[in-house]
């Protein structure tokens, strides 16, 4: 595992002596570094090996990538030209993205990602970058170009890095919301919001209906994808208004089922692991799990090992994900 | 093991679901999420060519990868 939590003194230090950085810490921080070979998002909370959950202003997430790759590009693209994400990818290697929460980039890639051209061609992993929840609509959250120095709030930044020949990257998520025995739900329109769902195929208000079957809304909607099991997360359910509102979009013709409750995190995390049992933690380069799995399941101070790395507002493993923690390994061939 | 070509009819059973796999490759299982639904809805020719052109491109693309070279030997033995 390459990931640290370390002080802006220790990250100036790397950058200085030409170390390529991937990095995550609360704006303040990541304003005092000098420039170099890093893009970076803002966030305030992390997994450590250390401590567990935790949540600091001061300190910075890296992840060291300059013994693995070849070389590294640093792109710039806004919510259309992201449509280039996966053709730009390294023909050899993997592409790390971090987006604004909240911003136009970030809509636009939830929504038309999974049609973008050649989607899926090359690994494309990373995170939506946000505030410290104390902070949320006093500051917006950030990207920042290593490079240039440019702090952006409405772009997508994108580490494009080569590797050698004999090594290959390889993407993986850790999502443990499986499929309730509950009804099928599914929608007719994409969006971040629905009015209306048809459940088992009959039209009814989503809103009134998550009341009346007091649905859980700490639970994501979860979707099976070829037996990839992918979450839509509640952000707010309005009666009055009878909408209900998405951290990620909703999208017709996939049938949704509610998640069965996680009662103990970390407890299921490590039976899960154990289950999988494919994961060696010195091909783990880095990972991220959600800020939603951090809350509701009380992370700060518990462990996630092999685990860690920043605590995000929206996780991609080629597309955008909700409360699934993802991970990016880079092994020999 | 090399990628098997498009002209395979193995793609084409994947893409329309007569036949289905338990895959580990992220992207092709995200992917054809999607395809086997959009196929399903429109099994036209071109519909499930179109969709056999963007499943064989993700592996034919990614085939130094574990994952990959696992899923072909499930796929195609």
């Amino acid at each position: 595992m390459q990931q640290t939590i370390s002080t802006v003194a220790e990250i100036t230090k790397k950058i200085e002596s030409g170390r390529k950085l991937l990095l995550a810490g609360d704006e303040d921080a990541l304003r005092q570094l000098p420039k170099g070979d890093w893009i970076a998002g803002t966030i305030p909370y992390f997994i450590s090996g250390e401590e567990g959950g935790m949540v600091s202003r001061e300190m910075i997430c890296a992840t060291d990538i300059s013994d693995y790759v070849t070389d590294i590009e640093i792109a710039t693209y806004d919510a259309n030209s992201l449509a280039r994400v996966y053709s730009e990818g390294p023909k050899h290697g993997f592409s790390f993205i971090i987006i604004p929460a909240s911003s136009q980039t970030h809509l636009s890639f939830a929504l038309n990602g999974p049609n973008y051209k050649d989607f899926g061609i090359r690994p494309l992993i990373g995170w939506i970058a946000g505030v410290h929840l104390s902070d949320l609509g006093k500051k917006t959250p950030k990207v920042v170009n290593g490079r240039t120095g440019e702090v952006l709030e409405d772009a997508a930044l994108v580490l494009q890095a080569q590797l050698p020949i004999n090594k290959v990257a390889e993407i993986g998520i850790v999502n443990l919301f499986e499929q309730g025995d509950g009804d099928i739900l599914t929608f007719a329109s994409d969006g971040f919001a629905a009015k209306d769902v048809m459940v088992n195929g009959e039209k009814r208000n989503f809103a009134a209906y998550i009341v009346k079957n007091k649905l859980d809304t700490k639970l994501p909607l979860v979707a099976d994808y070829y037996g990839a099991l992918v979450n839509i997360s509640f952000q707010d359910v309005d009666e009055v208004e009878g909408q209900v509102k998405f951290y990620a979009p909703v999208f017709t013709g996939i049938r949704y089922k509610h998640a069965r409750p996680v009662l103990d995190y970390v407890k299921e995390f490590n039976l899960r692991l154990t289950k999988e049992g494919a994961i060696e933690s010195n091909r783990v380069v880095f990972s991220c799990n959600c800020i939603l799995n951090y809350l509701y399941s009380e992370l700060e101070g518990k462990k996630t090992d092999p685990f860690v790395g920043p605590v995000t507002f929206g996780e991609i493993a080629y597309q955008l994900l909700n409360q699934t923690l993802v991970y990016l390994e880079i092994m020999d061939v | 093991m090399d990628v098997p070509s498009k002209s395979n009819k193995a793609w084409a059973d994947i893409v329309t679901g007569k036949k289905t796999y338990q895959l580990k490759f992220l992207a092709a299982k995200i992917l054809l999420g999607r395809l086997t639904r959009a196929v399903k809805e429109d099994p036209s020719p071109d519909n499930v060519s179109s969709s056999v052109d963007q499943i064989y491109a993700i592996f034919a693309n990614n085939v130094n990868m574990p994952s990959v070279q696992d899923d072909l030997k499930t796929i195609f033995g």
